[in-house]
Parts: C-alpha cells; structure tokens; sequence
C-alpha cells in the first residue's frame, strides 16, 4: 500500500489490495468507498452503498506512541510485580494491570478515532467502558502470567489467549460501541487474522517481559526495544481489525447514551492516557528507586550485625582457648601421678605388692586380667587360690622364709589363668627398706615363662631322643673335639673297639696307634679324619682282641670345627661278599661245564675225527709193515698225517680243558676275533649238526680288549649256542652271522651274533637275561644271565633285539 | 685183476679222514675216488663199474642219510657205508633200514672197513650181473611173436596145449608149433626153465 504521507490529512484512494506478503505494513484495509448516506448536510448516499473511510495518519502515528508507551509500562511494571511480594505485589499487579489497560484502550480509542468515515460517527459510551474493562482484565492476567517464577509452555499459551482475547475483544467492543448511519460488515477471515495476531503477539510480549523482568543493566535499553517491537504488534492487529470492518450506508443510528468524540476531547484522552502512563512510569521507577535503597539500608545493617557477630566470636574463642589451656594444665598435673599407675598396669608384666607381713594387697591390671579375679580376690592369701596344687607347698614355704628373712624371692610357678589353663610364670619378690634397713614393702613382679618352659621341655624331649639314638644306634659313633682329640663315644664305639672312653684315657693310649698298627696305613687314617671334605672311605681296624675288622667310616663336621666320625663293622658283609663273589664265580664255572656238556657231542666229534684219521693211518702203515715191501714215501707220508692229527686232535682237548678251567679270572689284551674263531672252531661240529650255516664278518685291525680269555669265550659259545637253538625248529634257513666291529663314537668293540630263527617272543625278551628263566626244556637258564654279568663285569653292555626274522645278541667291550 | 675195475667212492668233510681212507683202501687195490661234500659226488663223472660209497653221517649241506634217500629215490642202487664221529643207535637202525651195508663208529677198524668194502662190492656185482641177465631175457621175450606171447603166457600159467588151442581158436599142432620156437627164442631147455625166466622178469628188477 502506498501512503501519501504529503497529502494534507485526507487521502482518498480506490479500492486497495494488499498482498499479504508486504510485512511492512501494519495496517491492511479492504475498505472501499463508494457512496456514503449522511445525516447532517452530508451528500446522501444511496441505500447499500460502502461508504469509504480515510485516516488521519497524525492520529495514527500517536496511536502507535501510545501502543509502545503502553508497551513499555506493561513491561516494567512486570518486572515490579515480580520483585514485590504479598500485598505490595497485589496493589503493583493491580495499578499495573489498570495503567497498562488504559494503555491498551487508550491506543484502540486513538486508531478508531485516526479513522475518518463521511458519515457522523458516535460512540454508545457504556461499551466503551466495557472494553477499558476488558484491556484491564487481560493485562491483569498478563501481568500475573509474566511475573510469576516460572512460566511453562501452558502458562504461556493460556496467558497470550487470553491477553490476545482481551486486546481484540476490547477492541471489537470499541467497533461495536461505533454508531453512524451505516451497517458494518466483518470480512470473517481478516477477524481470524487479527484474533490469531493478537494471541501471537500477546505470546511474544509475555515472553519478552519474563525475560526481560529481572533488571540488567542493559534492561531499558531492551525494554524500549522491545516495548517498540510490542506497541507495533499491538497496532498493526488494531488496524488489521479496522480493515476486517466495512461500512455499508444506512438509517441514522440509535443515538441514546451516544457520544461523539470532538477533537478536543480526543486530544482530552491523548493527553489523559499520556498522564496515566507517565505516572505509572515514574510511580514505577520511583519504586525501584526506593527498592534500591531499601536494599542498600538492609546490606549496611547486615554488615553491621556482622561485625558485631565476629567480634563476639573472637571473645568466644579467646575464652575457649583459655578453657582448653587450663584444662591441659589440670590434665599435665593429673599426669604425672596418673602416668605412673599406667606403666604399671600396662607394661607387659605382673606386679604385685605389699606390706613387710607378706599379706599382699596390690596387684596390676596385668596380673588381674590374666588370673581374672578382683584386687579383692587376690587380697591378703588370696593369691594363694591360682597356684598349682603341685607347686603350691615348695612357693609357700619359699614365701614364708623370704618374708621371715627378707631375702629376695624367686620361684618357678605355675598359675592358673581366667581361662583355667596353668603356665608357668617366674615370680620374683625384692624388699624396699628405710634408711634403718627396715622392710617398708614387697614388691614382686611374675613373669610369663611358659614358652620358655616348653622349648625346654621340647629340647629335654629332643636330647633325650638323641641321646637314645646315640646309645642304641648299631652305628659307632666318636665326637671328636676341635683338637682333635676324641672327647665321646657311644656304647657301639666301645662295643666295636673293645677300649672304653674311660680306658683311653686313664691309660693315655694312643687310639690310633692300637686301632692302625702299621704307621703308614695309621697316617693315611689320621689324615682322613683330619681332612676338611672326606668322603665315604672303608678301613681295616685292629680292635682289641686282636681281630682286624673291615670298618666303613664317615666324618661329619659340625660347625664350631668339631667332628663326629661315624663307623660301622662291615667285617661280615665283607665276608659275604666275598662270599657272594666266589659263589658267582663257581656258578659261572658250572654253567660254563653245563654249556659244555651240551657240547659234548660237538666235543666228541671234534676229537674223533682227527683220532679217525690217525687210526686209519696208523693201520695202513701196520698193512704196509706187514707186507713185503714197504713202501716208505707212502709210510712217511702217512705218519706225517698222523702227527698233524695227533696235533689237532690235542688242540681241541686243550681248548675243553681251557674253558673248564677253575681259576682266577685272568685279565690280558686280547683280539676278540681271535676269541670268536676259536669258538666258531670248537663249536663247528654243533653248527653242521644243526645244519646252521655259519658266516662270520670280523672286522680288521680291531683294537684289543682287556678281559678274561675264557669268560669271554663262554658268552660268545653262550650266544652262539643260542642262536642255533633258537634255530632248531623247523624253519626255512639256518643262517648264523658272527660280526665284529667298532664303536668309533664310543670307544668300544661290538660283538653281534644274528640268528634266524623266529625271534624272541616280546614277553619273554623282558625276563631273558633274568637268572633262571629259560625257554629250553633242559635249560638251566643261566647262560644270559652269566653272559650278561661277565660282560658287564667287563665294562661293556650285552643287550638283545629281536624282530620275525632273528634275534640279535650284541655286546660291547671297551677298548684297551 | 683179472676182475673188472671197480671203484670206492668216499664223501667226507674232513680231508685228513679222506685221505687215510683212500691209503688205506688203495692199499688193498682198489681204486677210490674222494669228495667233500655229497654234492661235488653227484656231479662228478662216474665209471660203469661196480662200486660203493663210504659216506659220512655229518656232511656240510645235505645230511648222510638224507643222501641215501635221495639217492634211493633216483633210483641209484650204490651200496652205501656209513662212517660217523658219534653214531647214536637209531641213526644206525635208520641207515641200516634204508639198505646200507654197514654203519662204521669213528674210529673204526681199517678191517671193518675194508671188510664192509668187500661186501659192499660184491653185493653191487651181484646186482650188476642180475640186472644183466633180466636185460637179457628182456630182450629175447621182446623179440617173440604176439602169438608166441599168448602162447608163452597160457602155457606158463599151466595151461595144456589143447586148452590154449582152444582158448585162442586153433589146433593143438599150431600151438605146439608156437610154444617149440618160443622156447627156442628164449633158449629155455625145459618148460621148467621158461617158466623160470617168465617169473623172473615179472619180479621188479632189484635186489631182495
């Protein structure tokens, strides 16, 4: 819309059409001027015509002031209502609602009468004071809505509904209390625009005076802004409702309790409503002047108290402090008299006391609590009741001559605790005495001793088993002392020896020279004794009766550099020994002329062919001797034949005498290969018997072997033996391989005997070098077993593999 | 000799043994060839002579009598003695039971042996000259006539002549005729004889 702001008051424009979207204009109007019917020597218009109105836009600009004047106030006295309480708040929100209704009224009045119609406009009086009614009544809610503490999104909303509602329903009243010779027409969509205007802008000034209702210091500044931003609000829905009015020419009104509204009156108003607004301003800000004040009377007031209050807080302290202090006194003076009961009724002793009569009347609170009893209890003999009944006699009589004599007390006590267990408590009493030697008090302390009283006894308990050990033990057992010198001995020692401790020594024997007669073998004993490190070493000992016993000897050091030399008589054990290894040897012997005996066929052979042969030649020669001439190349020759016969036939003889031998085990360096083949000889005749095909594969340059010529022969005819009896049922080839070879890694000759037989069953292989466990009906089963501890005794290792095509016996010998 | 060659064959492991035998053997005049194992006599070339073979029970290889069987099945009827280092009395009785001459115990008497040689090699004559004759009479009864066969079978198996005529369809005379060139082709003087000569080679050629 174009405002021609030059023209002088009046403006008369056609019909005008806004677009809605021009936001700058407030006021929109679809008024339309066409005829106008008026009374009073206006030109009469025709029934039914609009009559157009026009604008003073003086009026207009003054009602806008007003609007933001109004704006303005509500705002503050907003701020007013919430900083008052009770009554005060009563009377501001309802001065405030009345200066903010007559604002709102004052405006609406105003822009109505900004609006010129050709037509005498009237006003019916009492509606308009119904709507000052209702601008007061909605500010009133406004107010109460935006000053509360809170303001949620309900209040809010109800409170603008109802503002809006006031604002255009006061309005509207003010349209209705028009009376001129016209009807007015309402365009219903621009009535809903306005309603809907005036509740939006009722919700924004509501929430710009809650926000703006606490004073800052920036607060008028933003008030006038936004009381401008509101008095535009308020207007523009003011004159969007004017726009929603046409007026259509028709009879004159009723005009009872019509007023019209002159100039000057209309300037009465203005300057009425200025005056109500102006006060309302200043009451307001006077107001908050003296709030301001008040304020500052009650912090000098409070500052005052404070002062005061301080100060009298000092006083007080003062006075506290000299409270404590004199307590600290009194309690430093109670201390020293206090102190001394404590230490004697804390330190971890009992205490008793009394009088020079022995009657004891003092205990601590030691002693009281670990007998449980009272001062009382204990009184006088009372104390006598926690005695053991064994001890009881012997500590009474010692008391009584102590008291009689004043000789300090001392025992050894059991006393019975609160718990009804005794321990053992040492009990000492000492006299005080006046400068005349008088008894002036006993005092007696008990001392807990029972720990000490049970390692005591452990240790008692201890030596005692020792002690037992050491008298009982089959063990000699000599302690020797840092000197050397023997300083104990136990009975065995004695026993064993035939000398007591007490002997030696009153006869000053020199041990060591009975014990060791020959001086060199005395020393190395000596030696050993004395050595730092010895290690399990056996003697031989003459003892007294002039037997000489073999002795396994130990020496143990003790710390402080004392010895205890432990010996033990192994004489018999040394006798089964031997025993043991003469028997060893006869069983090796008679296992040997067992093995032989199996061998006698083979033996028998073995002699018989060379006794053959030399039989038949012999007889040849006989022949040829007995005929007439002999032939002597044919003779020498046979007697040559008989020699070597009788030579072969000698060495099998000496070779069954060898290994039947009863002897000494014989150590030399020997060429197991030669041992293998002179085996492999003696035992040709049993391997052909047997069918067993024979190969051996001896290894070259072997190096010798230390051991025993004919015990060595006897494991490989052991083994040999072996192999062809495991080849002895039926199988398919009977294939014998003797190999000999070396062990580089290890330094030892290997001897392995392979059969083909079917093997060794895997539960039997377990047990077969076990003495006595055999798999031949007419064994003995002590071949492996012999074979074994010979060639262990040899330093090497006999061992069996087996699988389905043989076994395989090895062992080793180490190299010379 | 006025006697055919003949030859000891001796098996023995033991070279000593074998030599002594063959001075011994030879010292009587015989001829003896040795060998070492059973083995190196089977493969050897042997004269056509009467002969026997000294064999050791424990050989190398192959077991002495378990060569005798050997041989027996091939049909090689050589006298065979046995020598052993330990003879055990059932080895005799089964050496023996298989036909050898004599089982000897090492050391044995040079005439044992020689004695067994003797025996051995006139037992091997007699097969020799038994085997002969059958040979003989073979080959005269091969060369009769089919007729003469049938003739010779019935009469022999104590036929008459009419019988055996009738028997084969045809007179007493024509048998007759048969039976005189049969008995001259076997050169049987009697009946008697030709019957003789019929059992014999019915008889398996070998010895008792």
């Amino acid at each position: 819309m174009v405002y021609d702001w030059g023209a002088p008051t009046r403006c008369r424009s056609a019909v005008a059409v806004f677009a809605p979207s021009s936001a700058a204009d407030t006021a929109i109007h679809v008024v339309e001027f066409s005829s106008s019917a008026s009374q009073g020597g206006l030109p009469m218009i025709s029934a039914n015509a609009v009559i157009t109105g026009s604008y003073n836009y003086g009026e207009v600009a003054r009602s806008i002031l007003i609007a933001i004047a109004a704006s303005y106030a509500a705002l503050d006295l907003a701020g007013r209502v919430t900083a008052a309480r009770g009554r005060a708040r009563a009377a501001w929100l309802t001065g405030g609602a009345c200066v903010m209704g007559i604002g709102i009224w004052e405006m609406d009045l105003k822009g109505m009468l900004a609006f010129h119609l050709p037509v005498p406009v009237e006003y019916y009086w009492p509606t308009v004071l119904a709507a000052l009614v209702v601008a007061i009544l909605a500010s009133a809610v406004a107010l109460h809505v935006a000053s509360r503490r809170r303001m949620g999104p309900a209040d809010a909303l109800i409170g603008s509904v109802i503002m809006g509602g006031g604002i255009v329903g006061q309005h509207y009243l003010h349209m209705a209390a028009m009376r001129l010779p016209a009807i007015t027409r309402y365009s219903p969509i621009l009535v809903t625009i306005s309603i809907l205007l005036a509740i939006l802008f009722s919700l924004i000034a509501l929430l710009m005076a809650f926000g703006l209702r606490e004073e800052t210091r920036w607060s008028i500044l933003r008030k006038l802004g936004s009381a401008a931003v509101m008095g535009a609000a308020i207007s523009a829905m003011h004159y969007i409702g004017m726009a929603a009015a046409s007026f259509i020419s028709a009879s004159p009104p009723d005009l009872s309790h019509a007023v019209s509204i002159s100039p000057i009156a209309n300037f009465g108003v203005f300057t009425i409503a200025w005056i109500v607004l102006a006060a309302a301003i200043t009451t307001s800000s006077v107001d908050r002047r003296r709030g301001e004040e008040v304020r500052q009377l009650n912090q000098e007031l409070e500052g005052r108290v404070a002062e005061r209050t301080r100060q009298l807080e000092a006083v007080n302290q003062a006075l506290r402090r000299e409270i404590v202090e004199r307590e600290q006194t009194e309690e430093a003076l109670r201390h020293s008299e206090d102190h001394l009961r404590l230490v004697i009724d804390t330190i971890p002793q009992q205490i008793w006391s009394g009088p020079p009569d022995g009657y004891l009347d003092f205990f601590n609170a030691q002693l009281l609590s670990y007998v449980g009893l009272t001062q009382e209890g204990l009184q006088g003999e009372g104390w006598q009741r926690v005695l053991h009944p064994d001890d009881r006699e012997r500590v009474l009589t010692s008391w009584r001559e102590s008291v009689m004599n004043g000789t300090p007390f001392e025992e050894e006590v059991r006393n019975r605790g609160a718990n009804g267990k005794y321990r053992w408590f040492l009990v000492r009493g000492v006299t005080l005495r006046d400068s005349a030697g008088r008894i002036l008090r006993w005092y007696g302390t008990s001392t807990d001793v029972e720990d000490r009283k049970q390692a005591e006894g452990e240790l008692r308990k201890q030596k005692e088993v020792f002690q037992k050990i050491f008298e009982n033990i089959p063990v000699m057992i000599a302690f020797f002392g840092t000197d050397g010198q023997i300083e104990l001995v136990n009975p065995e020692w004695e026993r064993t020896i035939g000398w007591t401790l007490e002997e030696i020594r009153e006869q000053n024997l020199d041990i060591y020279a009975e014990l060791f007669p020959d001086p060199h073998y005395r020393q190395m004993a000596r030696e050993y004794a004395a050595a730092s490190t010895s290690e399990h070493t056996d003697f031989k000992v003459r003892v007294r009766d002039g037997r000489v016993i073999d002795m396994a000897a130990d020496v143990v050091h003790l710390s402080d550099g004392s010895r205890l030399g432990i010996g033990k008589d192994i004489t018999e054990r040394k006798h089964t020994e031997a025993a043991l290894q003469k028997s060893q040897e006869n069983l090796v012997r008679v296992t040997r002329v067992i093995a032989m005996g199996e061998l006698a066929a083979a033996i028998a052979h073995e002699v018989n062919q060379p006794l053959t042969a030399i039989v038949t030649n012999a007889n040849f020669c006989l022949r040829e001797l007995a005929g007439g001439t002999p032939k002597v190349e044919k003779l020498r020759e046979a007697m040559g034949e008989i020699v070597s016969d009788g030579a072969r036939a000698s060495a099998v003889t000496s070779r069954i005498r060898a290994l039947l031998q009863k002897g000494a085990p014989e150590r030399t360096k020997l060429d197991i290969n030669q041992i293998i083949e002179e085996v492999t000889l003696l035992l040709r005749g049993e391997l052909t018997r047997n069918r067993v095909s024979l190969r051996t594969d001896l290894g070259l340059d072997l190096p010798r072997v230390s051991g025993d010529r004919v015990q060595l022969q006897q494991v490989v005819i052991n083994l040999v033996m072996n192999g062809i009896e495991a080849m002895r049922s039926p199988v398919q080839t009977r294939d014998l391989l003797i190999k000999s070879g070396r062990n580089h890694n290890r330094n030892e000759v290997l001897i392995q005997i392979q059969d083909s037989g079917e093997g060794l069953d895997p539960q039997q292989a377990k047990h077969i070098f076990e003495p006595f466990f055999t798999t031949k009906p007419e064994g003995v089963g002590m071949g492996l077993s012999i074979s074994r501890s010979i060639v262990e005794s040899h330093g090497g290792r006999l061992w069996a593999e087996s699988d389905l095509k043989g076994s395989l016996f090895q062992f080793t010998l180490p190299e010379q | 000799m006025t006697e055919p060659a003949s030859v000891i064959f001796v098996v023995d492991d033991d070279p000593s043994i074998r030599r002594a035998i063959k001075r011994l053997v030879e010292s009587v005049g015989l001829q003896v060839e040795l060998f070492g194992a059973a083995q190196e006599f089977l493969q050897s070339q042997r004269q056509d002579v009467p002969s026997c073979l000294v064999l050791d029970i424990r050989l190398p290889g192959i077991s002495g009598l378990d060569f005798q069987r050997e041989l027996a099945e091939a049909k090689n009827n050589i006298p065979i003695i046995f020598i052993s280092a330990h003879g055990d009395v059932p080895m005799a009785v089964r050496a023996m039971k298989a036909g050898a001459v004599e089982f000897l115990t090492k050391p044995f008497r040079d005439q044992d042996l020689l004695d067994a040689v003797q025996v051995a090699l006139d037992r091997d004559r007699a097969r020799r000259e038994r085997e002969g004759e059958i040979a003989t009479l073979r080959e005269r009864f091969e060369s009769l006539s089919p007729r003469e066969h049938e003739v010779v079978a019935m009469v022999v198996s104590g036929m008459l002549n009419k019988q055996t005529a009738a028997e084969l369809g045809t007179t007493e005379n024509t048998v007759k005729v048969h039976r005189s060139r049969a008995m001259e082709k076997m050169q049987a003087q009697s009946l008697a004889e030709l019957v003789k000569m019929v059992e014999r080679l019915k008889l398996p050629p070998q010895a008792s």
